[in-house]
């Protein structure tokens, strides 16, 4: 199953993509993503369902979040009640070894996503203050990065062992779908996206 | 261009803009914005900028002018930019447009509107909805 983690609607700031209008794309476009993976900007949506837009339009569509640590921006996967009291996912500077922890121990998974990306990426935090212990996966696709971004983030991949995830991380309908992640099963939910994630077992893709 | 030849995937064609400092000047000046970050290198550079830098409504400006020269006569109902990097004067940026979705009830359509610059790097994104008759 091939499905984009990294996705803003309306509900982050500058996020301009409604998610009927990232569906009705999706179809109409023939994108080869089965779903996506709303991670909006510090917090967690869970006031939408969009069950009704998963039926209408055959997609999976999940959620998560991005927060912000001292280290770059995080995507959190299997967010959960215990994982939002454990954490503020509203603070921009929360200690990455606390949300790898707290999100593993809550039944979760976190990843730092566009590690190239200056400032808000993880590699230029790990050449000036070191590694940080507990970073599994990363993102190793991610398509809003600029030239040299995923190079960067691959080339940290590879120096440490963890496996890659892809995403979109798209602020706009039309770039939806750029990066994905192809799993070997099929992802129904939350909890099968931490299972497979946690398994190490799925490749980042980039389309464009 | 009538609403009924539109389809989502719709390319705007895509343009470059001119942002040479003098024509960024013209523009400062018209709209009372005649200060130093938009059209003077030097003094941008004393504010911490890379260089002088478009004004955000004139980005905007340059977005709507590529909808209404795609659809002469429609009308943007609506505009909206996020600014997630500046747009360097004397620069070669390009401004591109895609149709996202449409309406036929109210004949409009939804336009993914990006300014990327030379290096291809999306620095403004927005989106509008236009109506058509």
């Amino acid at each position: 199953m091939i499905l984009d983690l990294h996705t803003h609607s309306i509900k982050s700031d500058d996020g301009r993509a409604r998610v009927e209008t990232y569906c009705g794309w999706i179809r109409k476009r023939e994108l080869q993503i089965e779903g996506f993976v709303l991670t909006e900007h510090r917090q967690f949506d869970d006031e939408s369902d969009y069950r009704p837009l998963e039926h209408e339009f055959g997609l999976r569509i999940l959620k998560g979040s991005e927060v912000e640590t001292d280290y770059g921006h995080v995507l959190v996967f299997g967010v959960n009640d215990r994982m939002r009291a454990a954490f503020d996912f509203a603070d921009i500077d929360l200690p990455l070894g606390l949300v790898l922890e707290e999100a593993k121990r809550c039944g979760g998974v976190a990843v730092p996503c566009h590690p190239g990306r200056p400032r808000v990426g993880m590699c230029a935090h790990f050449a000036e203050r070191g590694a940080v212990d507990g970073v599994r996966v990363i993102e190793t696709r991610n398509g809003g990065s600029r030239n040299g971004e995923d190079a960067a983030a691959l080339a940290l991949a590879e120096k440490f062992g963890y496996r890659g995830i892809g995403g979109s991380d798209a602020h706009l309908v039309s770039q939806i779908g750029r990066c994905a992640t192809r799993f070997e099963g099929a992802i129904r939910n939350e909890d099968d996206l931490v299972r497979a994630i946690r398994s190490g077992k799925f490749e980042a893709i980039r389309w464009t | 261009m009538r609403f009924e030849d539109i389809e989502i995937g719709d390319e705007l064609p895509a343009e470059q803009p001119d942002v040479r400092v003098e024509r960024v000047r013209e523009f400062a000046k018209t709209a009372g914005m005649l200060t130093g970050r938009f059209v003077d290198h030097q003094k941008a550079r004393e504010q911490g900028l890379p260089g002088a830098i478009l004004p955000g409504i004139m980005s905007q400006a340059l977005l709507a002018a590529v909808i209404h020269r795609w659809a002469p006569g429609c009308a943007i109902q609506q505009i909206d930019t996020v600014f997630r990097a500046p747009i360097l004067v004397d620069s070669h940026p390009t401004t591109r447009g895609v149709v996202t979705s449409t309406d036929a009830g109210a004949q409009t359509v939804d336009v993914d509107l990006t300014i990327e610059n030379e290096a291809g790097e999306t620095r403004v994104i927005g989106t509008a909805v236009v109506r058509l008759d």
